[in-house]
């Protein structure tokens, strides 16, 4: 037992008195409440804003995006986003409807070729590129594939900030190779007359009816349409339009391109146009499904794979290779992005927020692929030398098919351009119709479309 | 006497025109309330059915793309819709899938009326497996029609032992718009078959009985009985089910896109493209002033006939 001495001479520091220990409580709860006080200040010193955001829907990329602008918000206490999606077809459609009745979201995704049409309305708002954390318009343009940028910009000024860029590339099923006797690697299709060929050998026929069918072409939906044929069209030598605006796609060079998309059916017996299981929202069902050997289509997340066929997807027996072309080693497929724009209906205050939250968002791009891939982002900086990155399979691939690839034609009627093509399509592959009667017609389609938005 | 009469008569009068100012005004204020409770309805009607209508034909005059004012053009709307041919296409397809449609509603649905009057064992229970078509979700049966009219689909494999290979049902322009019609009719037949039912069981027996007396056949008791007893049903079915039809929209969307080609669009899909995919809502409005006066044209010749016959009946 220790006397009054000893107790004093124990080191002050050491001693837990009654007062010590209520001194250290007031303390820590003093500090709490201070604490508090200043983010509850830093909080309150920043006015409210509410914004709407408004996004396509995609197993991986919206997910993504969702996440990050939770973590804005998480960060911003005083920013409340309101995030809707809808069906990568329709965001379209209902962005226009949103600005005809003043319910457009103060931020959204835009699809690269509705660019034009919201440029020409002048409906979103141009950007402030230093509030993106560029030096620099030179800057900000350097930092992207010129031809997508030059997209999203006009009159020097940047009017979308792009964040998804990727290519289109020709999907194999590598057991289905093997199984004729063919290899994967060099018997990858690079022209278009070995890809009819290669095909050939691939489809597996019961009587008239096909087990399996050699190459598929997409026949679900206009926009794919425009996707799978926008290649075949340039590669011929080509073009959507003259320098006058006038539709050319049923010149020389677009009927020898018809021809060849044709060829695969009609000469190569590798196809049947009409028997698909595909849906717009899996329009790669008959390859997952292994009902096709090879098919056209944007980078495939593995895990979607594996969700359709797992088999597939755990072996794996399939890979990526870059388009066939009209001379071997020539080949390229259409290419497509995604902008982050500002409605320029936002007031002011909106704006300057949502360039802060796009910056936010888009800091992090090894995250994004981490969390996306295999979809290539626009931007060259900050991500493709991460080794995660490098670890991708065929990621090669991806970027050449991501900078080589032909963009799809930006047109004020794109829309009506996809709608007729679709049509001379269906009418040539279904119906067997005349190619250059079909594309005739789809022209002058296109023409009076262009005629009636010139008029105004 | 005389002079005691009149003044009675004067004040009696007096009274009566109190009551009737009372009376008139007891009826006024019943008037008051029965406006006040059509009112709502009214008004609803105006603002959400007639105001968008008469919106919509002014619109069919201007050129509006949603996002600037609308701008007036005359006529250019309806001149370029006439110059149009697949507009010309899709008015055809329209037509042609209005008639097909309620030709054959009206007759199957008739004919299942009559198959379920008869009162075979099972007839009810048939009947209300077949009303069920009505309560499926529309966008279900939409998509098993395109599995089940896919070139290898059910369709096909229950026409195999009759020799058939393969029917491209919905890829052909030539079976696509029966195919649709098809479904049409599976969906709203028996619907129809409900209410020709209920003028079936309307028709007194008698009638029936005294035909059989005079050695009518079936055939002629249904010819000189049940038709003119089911002529109001007739036109109620035959007008209901063409304005259902001219209005169809979810089935050829869903089912076939309004392909292959142009072969299964209709108006109502050229409409919402037109408005919302190519941002013309003009035009998409005089699509619509076309429509309306399709449906409005042929409901009125069908009252004319119906009126005929009403009174080639009644004399």
């Amino acid at each position: 037992m220790l006397d009054s001495k000893s107790r004093r001479a124990k080191p002050a520091v050491d001693r837990k008195t009654r007062r010590r220990v209520l001194r250290g409580l007031g303390a820590a709860g003093a500090g709490a409440v201070v604490g508090a006080a200043s983010r509850w200040s830093f909080a309150q010193g920043k006015a409210p804003i509410n914004l709407s955001f408004w996004t396509f829907d995609n197993p991986q990329q919206r997910p993504w995006l969702a996440k990050r602008i939770k973590l804005y918000t998480d960060q911003n206490p005083n920013v409340k986003v309101d995030f809707q999606w809808f069906p990568f077809g329709d965001l379209g459609k209902k962005l226009s409807v949103g600005f005809a009745t003043g319910t457009a979201p103060e931020g959204f995704v835009s699809q690269d070729w509705f660019m034009p049409v919201w440029l020409d309305k002048g409906l979103i708002a141009p950007m402030d590129v230093s509030r993106l954390g560029y030096s620099s318009m030179a800057a900000f343009t350097s930092d992207f594939a010129p031809a997508f940028v030059n997209g999203a910009t006009k009159d020097g000024k940047a009017y979308g900030y792009p964040l998804w860029f990727y290519g289109y590339l020709n999907y194999l099923n590598t057991k289905d190779f093997k199984q004729v006797g063919l290899d994967p690697v060099k018997d990858a299709p690079k022209t278009w007359e070995q890809l009819g060929e290669v095909a050939k050998r691939l489809t597996v026929k019961d009587g008239g009816k096909f087990t399996r069918q050699g190459f598929k072409f997409a026949m679900h939906a206009p926009a794919w349409t425009m996707i799978q044929f926008n290649p075949i069209l340039i590669g011929a030598g080509g073009s959507w339009f003259d320098a006058s605006g006038k539709c050319t796609v049923n010149n020389a060079a677009g009927v020898k391109a018809m021809t060849v998309r044709a060829s695969i059916a009609r000469q190569y017996g590798a196809e049947d146009p009409a028997d698909t299981i595909a849906t717009p929202p899996l329009p790669q069902l008959d390859w997952f499904k292994e009902r096709a050997s090879m098919f056209f289509c944007h980078p495939i997340p593995p895990t979607l794979i594996q969700a359709q066929n797992p088999n597939m997807a755990s072996v794996p027996y399939y890979s990526e290779v870059q388009y066939p072309g009209f001379q071997p080693g020539k080949g390229f497929s259409s290419t497509y992005g995604f902008n982050l724009v500002i409605s320029a209906q936002a007031s002011k205050d909106k704006q300057e927020v949502l360039h802060d939250m796009y910056r936010f968002v888009m800091s992090d791009p090894v995250d994004c692929w981490k969390d996306t891939a295999p979809f290539t982002m626009a931007r060259k900086s900050g991500w493709v030398d991460n080794p995660a990155v490098k670890a991708f399979p065929h990621m090669e691939e991806f970027i050449i098919a991501r900078d080589e690839g032909v963009f799809l034609p930006r047109t004020l009627v794109y829309n009506e351009l996809a709608d007729a093509m679709h049509r001379a399509v269906q009418k040539i592959m279904l119906n067997r119709a005349d190619i250059k009667a079909s594309l005739d017609e789809a022209a002058a389609e296109v023409d009076r479309a262009t005629a009636a938005y010139k008029k105004g | 006497m005389n002079g005691v009469a009149a003044p009675a008569r004067a004040k009696a009068g007096a009274a009566g025109l109190r009551r009737g100012s009372r009376g008139f005004g007891a009826r006024y204020r019943i008037q008051l309330w029965g406006v006040g409770f059509i009112l709502p309805t009214v008004l609803f009607f105006a603002v959400f059915k007639y105001g968008p209508m008469l919106w919509a034909l002014e619109l069919s005059f201007t050129s509006y793309d949603m996002v600037s004012a609308p701008h007036f053009v005359g006529l250019d709307n309806y001149r370029s819709l006439v110059a149009d041919p697949i507009f010309r296409e899709t008015l055809l397809n329209t037509l042609v899938y209005i008639g097909g449609s309620t030709v054959l509603i009206t007759l199957v649905g008739l004919g299942l009326a009559l198959a379920v009057s008869t009162r075979v064992p099972g007839a009810r229970h048939c009947m209300t497996a077949m009303f069920l078509t009505n309560l499926m979700p529309i966008i279900a049966v939409c998509l098993v029609w395109r599995f089940l009219l896919h070139p290898h689909g059910l369709m096909t494999q229950l026409l195999h032992p009759f020799g058939v290979d393969r029917i491209d049902w919905l890829t052909k322009s030539t079976t696509a718009m029966p195919a649709i019609i098809l479904v049409t009719v599976w969906r709203f037949a028996p619907y129809f078959m409900v209410v020709f039912l209920a003028g079936l069981l309307a028709i007194p027996d008698e009638y029936y009985e005294a035909a059989r007396i005079d050695g009518a056949t079936a055939l002629q008791r249904f010819r000189y009985v049940t038709l003119p007893m089911l002529a109001p049903i007739l036109f109620f079915v035959v007008v209901v089910a063409a304005l259902l039809c001219a209005r169809i929209f979810l089935m050829p969307y869903i089912i076939t896109g309004g392909g292959p080609g142009n072969a299964t669009r209709v108006l109502s899909m050229l409409i919402y493209e037109t408005g919302f995919s190519y941002l013309k809502m003009g035009r998409a409005a005089a699509i619509s002033a076309v429509l309306f006066a399709i449906m409005m044209v042929f409901t009125f010749l069908q009252m004319r006939i119906y009126m005929r016959r009403e009174e080639a009946y009644l004399r």
